[in-house]
């Protein structure tokens, strides 16, 4: 009895095996943790992607314009928001379009809140400018009314931007 | 415990000495691990929780520009998807009547279509503004998985190269027109 009490009292248990597979993997997050951009801060709506089946490819991070299609969970408008990825597309498609005089434009903006297609079709062209090898990228709530993504596609082709990309969420479980 | 403090001064002298009272204290050194497991777990479990493992996926589209002169087709190479209002998916070719099909079947027709007529077959996709456009993504992604099996099935009949011909037309009053009652 007194053998096993005094055992059970100087008990040390060798920890660092768990400390070894702990920091491995906290280091695998951490690397691998991508934090929200400045303009995902911004967003006030959530996109529910549609999900596909067929392997598609994964969304390039450069050279990009996205174009966000979604109802601001406020005011229940739905709108399109137009952003660059690349840092001095940012800067260069602000230069554009405060020489076109986009309203409410300040030195801060890199997402373009959208409403009427002339100022689409406008902010399209000067993003092809500013980036000749941009791709496009609609990504929209899969909820969301068709009229929408025509009314951007339909932009774009007469941009002769005739080659664009949907953002997908691959289908799980299947 | 006292050895901290006496570092500053006096250690050449002693070093021979306390050199082996050291070296005995070093052997049955133990750290308390506890705080910094505690931590690192904190930390493991936020990264692990803040992390989204779905990465965006794409699907690549293109379209013909929009052209100022129409360009004429033959109808009978036409094969139109329309997806209406309430959801459902019709397909015709030319200017037959359209008919009601579900998404699984779809993929059959295209494959066939296109097979049969040899790569000329032109796919048509028209979308109801009022349709959702996960829908019309799913047609879209249809589509997309039907390409390998149209390929395969070219090369059964003697043609290795595949050209996809796709483009959107708007929904017109003409289109729902013809939907209607079906």
């Amino acid at each position: 009895m007194s053998k096993i009490k005094k055992k059970r009292i100087g008990f040390v248990l060798d920890m660092t095996p768990l400390v070894d597979i702990t920091f491995l993997l906290l280091t695998f997050f951490m690397f691998t943790a991508k934090f929200k951009s400045d303009s995902e801060n911004q967003q006030k709506f959530e996109i529910k992607r549609p999900r596909t089946q067929s392997d598609t490819a994964k969304l390039p991070d450069k050279d990009l314009v996205m174009i966000k299609i979604g109802a601001d969970s406020v005011s229940k408008d739905t709108a399109f928001y137009v952003s660059m990825i690349n840092e001095q597309d940012i800067i260069g498609l602000r230069q554009a379009m405060f020489e076109a005089k986009f309203p409410g434009i300040d030195e801060k903006t890199s997402v373009y809140k959208i409403k009427d297609t002339v100022w689409l079709g406008t902010i399209i062209e000067k993003c092809r400018i500013v980036n000749q090898r941009a791709a496009f990228a609609i990504d929209a709530d899969r909820r969301l009314r068709y009229y929408w993504v025509e009314l951007a596609m339909n932009e774009m082709r007469k941009k002769r931007a005739t080659t664009f990309n949907f953002i997908t969420e691959k289908k799980t479980g299947m | 415990m006292a050895g901290g403090g006496e570092l500053g001064g006096g250690q050449k002298q002693r070093r021979g000495k306390q050199g082996k009272r050291k070296i005995k204290k070093r052997l049955g050194f133990r750290l308390d691990m506890t705080p910094l497991v505690d931590i690192t777990f904190l930390l493991l479990t936020f990264f692990m929780l803040t992390t989204s493992m779905i990465t965006p996926q794409t699907m690549e589209m293109s379209v013909p520009p929009e052209l100022d002169v129409p360009i004429e087709v033959k109808q009978s190479e036409l094969l139109t998807i329309r997806v209406r209002g309430d959801e459902e998916i019709f397909y015709n070719m030319g200017l037959d009547a359209p008919e009601k099909i579900t998404l699984k079947a779809l993929k059959k027709v295209i494959v066939d279509q296109n097979v049969a007529l040899k790569n000329r077959c032109i796919v048509v996709l028209k979308g109801s503004s009022g349709a959702a456009y996960g829908r019309v993504v799913l047609v879209l992604d249809e589509l997309n998985a039907a390409e390998p099996e149209i390929i395969e099935g070219l090369r059964r009949v003697g043609i290795n190269e595949r050209k996809r011909k796709f483009t959107v037309a708007p929904y017109e009053a003409k289109d729902a027109e013809e939907l209607t009652g079906l």
